[in-house]
C-alpha cells in the first residue's frame, strides 16, 4: 500500500501527502478551489497567469527562471482546471526529490516557499497587479478562448458539453467568457484575488520521500495564517441522473476536413459522489475504454469508420461521452453503430472474456497510476473535490467485486442526451 | 553486461543474442508496472534502400502502415490477445524508429511472448491491407486537421530539399494507396531483422528469462539489413519560409536551425544534450530571451524548444503560437548571431546545465520514456543513463560552436500555420 496521509493544516486548508521513495522527482501542488463560473470567472482564469509573472522578491520571468534553473530545473506551471462544477486555480510543480542529488538539501522547502510566494506575495504596484502584466495576460486569455477551436479533436467534446449542459454550471468554461475577459483591469483583478483568497478552499499535495509531518510544517510555515473571513467554499457538483428532455441532435459546420462525432449520455446518477461508479467504469471500459472494447472492435476494426472511437466517463458530473473522427458521409452509420453497441450492452450481450478484459484493464490502470506521481496528483485532487478518500488500491478491490448484472444495469441506466456532429466543411 | 550508475541509483543489464537482437533490462524498484518495448531502427525516413542487390523506393508512410498491420496475425489481432491479461499495448512510428510496446502489472512473460510473436510474424493479405487504408486514411485526415502537425511537417519541408524526412510520417491518402502486401513484406524483411532491433524491459522481470524467451521467439537467422539512401545532403535549407493556411485563431510557427549531421565517431547522447542545452540557453522558458519575447507577447507559455537528430541530419526546433512569427524569428536569429559571436555567459551556462541534468534525471521516473530513450541510445551504441557523464563534458565552447553553425547563412527555416481568411 502506498502511504497516503491527509492533514487539515487549518480551517479550509487540506494537504494530501503520498510518501514514497520510488521516484526521483517530487510533485507539489497548491490550488484554490472555487465555484465554477460566476462573475469572476475570467478574472479567476487569468489570476494564476498574472501571479506566475512575478512575486515581490522575484518580480519578473527572468528572476523566476533563474531561481527555477538553480533548483535543478524545477517546473512551476499555472493551473486552471475544471473539476466537476469546481474550479481549481493555482500552481503545479515538479522538481527532483532532494534525496536524489547531493547538495539538494532544502530544495523541497524552497519550492514550497516559491509556491506560497506565487500565491500570496505577488508583485504589486499601488495596491493592485501591475498594469503591463495584467494587460498582457488578459490578451493571452482572450487568445486562449479564441484558440479553443484550433484542435477539432479536443474541441468537439468541449462543444458537446457546452450544448448538453447549457443550463447547468458544468456547461461553463473554466476560462470564463470573452466578454468577461474584455473587462479585466488590474484593480478588478486584485479585488477578485482578495475575494478568491477569502472564499477558496486550499488544496495542497506532495508526493516524494519527505515525511508528511515535515511537509505539513513546511507548508504551514510558508503559507500565511488565514484571517477571519467569509465562509469557505465547499466543492459540490449537481448530478442530473437523466436528460431533462428528449435526445437532441445538433450539427455544426466547421472549415475542417474530417467530421467529429460526439455523443453525450447521462449515467443515471453514477458519479464520484453517487450511484455505483465502479460498475460504471467497468461498463465504460467494456463499451469504449480500450482496444478490446466494443467501440474499437466494431466502429474501427470491423467497419473501418474511424481511427478513434472511445467512451469517457466524466465521473465528477455523471456523464458518458463518446468521441470519434469520421468521414462526413458516415455520420448516420457511425452514430447508429455507436448506439447499437450500447444497445447490445443493455441487452446483456457482454461475454465473460469482454468483462474479464475490462476488469483487468481497469486494475492495470489503477496499479499503473501508483507509478506515476503526476497521475496521483490528479487522482487525489479529484478525491479532495469529491470529498472522498478512496485510494486506487481500494478501487482495485472494489472492481473485483462488480458483477455482470451491475455492469448491464450501468448500461441500462445510460440515457442519450445530445448528439453533436461537427461537420467538416472542407479546408 | 551489467552497468551500475551509483549517482543515479540506476542499473542496466544488456545482452546481445546470437541473432543480433539486443536486450536491455532496467530494474525499477517499487514499481508495480513493467514496460517492454521492441523497437526497430526503421522509421519514416527509410523509404529508399537496397537489399540483395535490388533497390526499393517505397511509398511514403510505409513504415507507419507496417506498424498498423503487424498487429494482425493469422489467428487474430494481437491487441485482443493482450486484452486477456489486462496489458495495455500500443505502437508508434517516428521519423527514425518503429516500436511496439505494452505495459502490464501482471503476467509479464505471457505478454512478452505475444509481443515477440506478432512483431516477428508478418501476415499481410490484399484484404487486410485494403481495410487498413480506411483506418489510416482517417488517421491522416485527423492529423491534417491538427495545426501543430501541419507546422511540424512544414518545417521539415523547409529544412530539407531531398531528404525523406520532409514527407509526413504517415504519408498521404495517395501514397498509402500504392502500398501492397509485397511492399510490406519487403520492408519487414529489410528492417525487422533481429540485428536491427532492440528489446528494452523496464520494471520488474527476470533478465535471464527475458533473454531466453527472446531467443525462443525471435528468428534464428538474421538477414542483412537494407542499405539506406537519404539522397544528396545539403548544408543549407530548402526554403526559408513555408506557410500553410488553416482554421486557427492566431499563427503557429516552428523555427528550425539546420545543424551538421552527427559525425561517425561522435556520441549521439552528447550531441543531443549539447543541442538541448544550446536551444534552452537560446530561448528555453527560463532564458532571458524567452522573458523578453514573452513580455512583448511574441510568444506564449506554449512555446517550446527541442533538438532532433535524424540520419544525415540534425536540427534545433523552437516554436508555438505567436501574433507575429516574423518578429519572433528576427529576435531569435539575432540572439543566435550574438551567442555565436560572444559566447555564453558562464553563470547562465552553469545554471542551465544544472536544470538540464534535473530534467533528464526526472525522465528516469517514466518507464515508457526511459525505455524509449534507451532504445534510441542503443541504436547509437550507447546507454541512456550515460547522459550524466556525457553532460558533464559539455562546456560553453561546445555550445558556442553549435550556435556558430546555426548562424551561418541559409541555415534556418520557419514553418507558419496562418489563420485562413473565411
Amino acid at each position: 500500500m502506498q502511504q497516503v496521509t491527509r492533514t487539515i493544516l487549518s480551517e479550509g486548508v487540506g494537504l494530501t501527502c503520498v510518501t514514497t521513495a520510488k521516484f526521483k522527482r517530487a510533485v507539489l501542488r497548491a490550488v484554490l478551489l472555487l465555484p465554477l463560473g460566476g462573475e469572476d470567472a475570467a478574472l479567476r482564469a487569468v489570476l494564476p497567469q498574472v501571479l506566475r509573472r512575478g512575486t515581490r522578491t522575484l518580480p519578473d520571468l527572468r528572476a523566476i527562471g533563474a531561481a527555477l534553473d538553480e533548483k535543478y530545473g524545477a517546473r512551476i506551471e499555472s493551473a486552471v482546471r475544471k473539476e466537476g462544477e469546481t474550479l481549481a486555480v493555482g500552481f503545479l510543480s515538479d522538481c527532483i526529490d532532494e534525496a536524489c542529488a547531493p547538495g539538494a538539501d532544502g530544495l523541497t522547502a524552497s519550492v514550497i516557499e516559491l509556491l506560497a510566494a506565487l500565491l500570496y506575495d505577488p508583485c504589486l504596484t499601488d495596491g493592485a497587479f501591475r498594469a503591463d502584466y495584467t494587460a498582457a495576460e488578459q490578451q493571452n486569455l482572450l487568445d486562449r478562448i479564441a484558440a479553443q477551436k484550433n484542435d477539432p479533436r479536443a474541441y468537439a467534446p468541449k462543444r458537446l458539453t457546452e450544448l448538453m449542459c447549457a443550463d447547468e454550471v458544468y456547461g461553463l468554461s473554466a476560462l470564463g467568457t470573452a466578454e468577461q475577459a474584455e473587462q479585466i483591469t488590474p484593480q478588478a483583478l486584485y479585488a477578485a484575488y482578495r475575494r478568491a483568497l477569502d472564499e477558496a478552499r486550499i488544496e495542497l499535495f506532495y508526493c516524494g520521500t519527505m515525511q508528511p509531518e515535515a511537509v505539513a510544517s513546511l507548508f504551514a510555515a510558508a503559507l500565511p495564517a488565514r484571517l477571519a473571513q467569509a465562509e469557505t467554499y465547499t466543492p459540490h457538483t449537481v448530478v442530473r441522473a437523466r436528460p431533462a428532455e428528449a435526445a437532441r441532435e445538433i450539427v455544426e459546420e466547421e472549415p475542417v476536413g474530417q467530421g467529429k462525432l460526439s455523443l453525450g449520455f447521462r449515467t443515471g446518477g453514477a458519479s464520484l459522489t453517487g450511484g455505483d461508479p465502479v460498475a460504471y467504469w467497468l461498463f465504460q471500459t467494456v463499451y469504449g475504454g480500450s482496444t478490446s472494447a466494443k467501440l474499437f472492435l466494431n466502429v474501427r476494426e470491423k467497419k473501418s469508420l474511424c481511427y478513434y472511437a472511445s467512451a469517457q466517463f466524466m465521473a465528477h458530473k455523471g456523464l458518458l461521452l463518446v468521441n470519434s473522427g469520421i468521414e462526413n458521409k458516415d455520420f448516420a452509420v457511425a452514430r447508429d453503430e455507436i448506439l447499437h453497441q450500447l444497445a447490445l450492452c443493455r441487452q446483456g450481450d457482454i461475454t465473460g472474456e469482454e468483462l474479464a478484459a475490462a476488469r483487468a484493464a481497469l486494475m492495470t490502470g489503477w496499479r499503473a497510476m501508483l507509478d506515476d506521481p503526476l497521475a496521483l496528483e490528479r487522482y487525489w485532487l479529484a478525491q479532495a473535490v469529491a470529498g472522498t478518500q478512496i485510494s486506487p488500491e481500494a478501487r482495485i478491490e472494489q472492481v473485483r467485486q462488480v458483477t455482470q448484472e451491475a455492469v448491464v444495469q450501468a448500461a441500462r441506466d445510460t440515457t442519450l442526451d445530445t448528439v453533436y456532429f461537427m461537420k467538416g466543411a472542407g479546408k | 553486461m551489467n552497468k551500475h550508475y551509483p549517482a543515479l541509483n540506476e542499473r542496466v543489464q544488456s545482452r546481445t543474442l546470437d541473432n543480433g537482437l539486443r536486450i536491455c533490462y532496467i530494474p525499477k524498484e517499487g514499481f508495480g508496472k513493467t514496460f517492454a518495448i521492441l523497437a526497430t531502427d526503421y522509421g519514416s525516413v527509410d523509404t529508399s534502400f537496397t537489399i540483395d542487390g535490388t533497390r526499393y523506393d517505397t511509398p511514403a508512410g510505409v513504415a507507419h502502415f507496417l506498424e498498423h498491420k503487424m498487429f494482425e496475425d493469422k489467428d487474430g489481432n494481437a491487441l485482443q490477445k493482450f486484452a486477456a491479461t489486462g496489458a495495455s499495448p500500443n505502437a508508434f512510428t517516428s521519423q527514425t524508429m518503429t516500436a511496439y510496446h505494452f505495459s502490464c502489472t501482471d503476467r509479464f512473460m505471457e505478454n512478452l511472448t505475444i509481443l515477440l510473436q506478432f512483431v516477428f510474424t508478418p501476415y499481410f493479405t490484399e484484404e487486410n491491407v485494403a481495410k487498413e487504408r480506411g483506418i489510416i486514411g482517417q488517421e491522416i485526415g485527423m492529423m491534417e486537421d491538427t495545426p501543430g502537425w501541419q507546422a511540424f511537417t512544414g518545417l521539415f519541408e523547409g529544412l530539407f530539399r531531398t531528404h525523406p524526412v520532409r514527407v509526413s510520417i504517415a504519408g498521404s491518402v495517395d501514397s498509402i494507396a500504392q502500398i501492397t502486401p509485397n511492399t510490406l513484406y519487403a520492408c519487414h524483411r529489410a528492417f525487422y531483422s533481429p540485428r536491427n532491433m532492440v528489446l528494452v524491459v523496464c520494471g520488474t522481470a527476470d533478465f535471464d528469462e527475458v533473454c531466453h524467451l527472446a531467443a525462443q521467439y525471435s528468428p534464428q537467422d538474421a538477414p542483412a539489413v537494407g542499405r539506406r539512401d537519404y539522397g544528396t545532403r545539403r548544408d543549407t535549407v530548402n526554403a526559408p519560409l513555408v506557410t500553410r493556411g488553416m482554421q486557427v485563431s492566431q499563427p503557429q510557427f516552428l523555427l528550425g536551425f539546420k545543424d551538421a549531421p552527427r559525425g561517425a565517431d561522435e556520441s549521439r547522447l552528447r550531441r543531443q544534450l549539447t543541442g538541448e542545452l544550446a536551444v534552452r540557453i537560446l530561448c528555453g522558458d527560463t532564458a532571458p530571451l524567452y522573458a523578453r519575447l514573452y513580455e512583448k507577447r511574441l510568444i506564449g507559455r506554449d512555446f517550446d524548444t527541442d533538438y532532433t537528430l535524424i540520419p544525415e541530419g540534425a536540427a534545433a526546433i523552437l516554436g508555438g503560437e505567436s501574433r507575429d512569427p516574423a518578429a519572433a524569428r528576427e529576435e531569435i536569429e539575432r540572439e543566435v548571431a550574438h551567442l555565436a559571436r560572444e559566447g555564453v555567459d558562464k553563470a547562465l551556462f552553469d545554471r542551465m546545465k544544472k536544470a538540464l541534468y534535473g530534467l533528464h534525471l526526472r525522465a528516469l521516473d517514466s518507464p515508457e520514456g526511459y525505455a524509449r530513450r534507451q532504445a534510441t541510445a542503443v541504436f547509437a551504441g550507447e546507454d541512456y543513463p550515460d547522459f550524466a557523464a556525457q553532460l558533464e563534458t559539455v562546456d560553453p565552447d561546445d555550445v558556442q560552436a553549435m550556435f556558430a553553425r546555426w548562424a551561418q547563412g541559409e541555415r534556418s527555416s520557419m514553418s507558419v500555420v496562418t489563420p485562413r481568411q473565411q
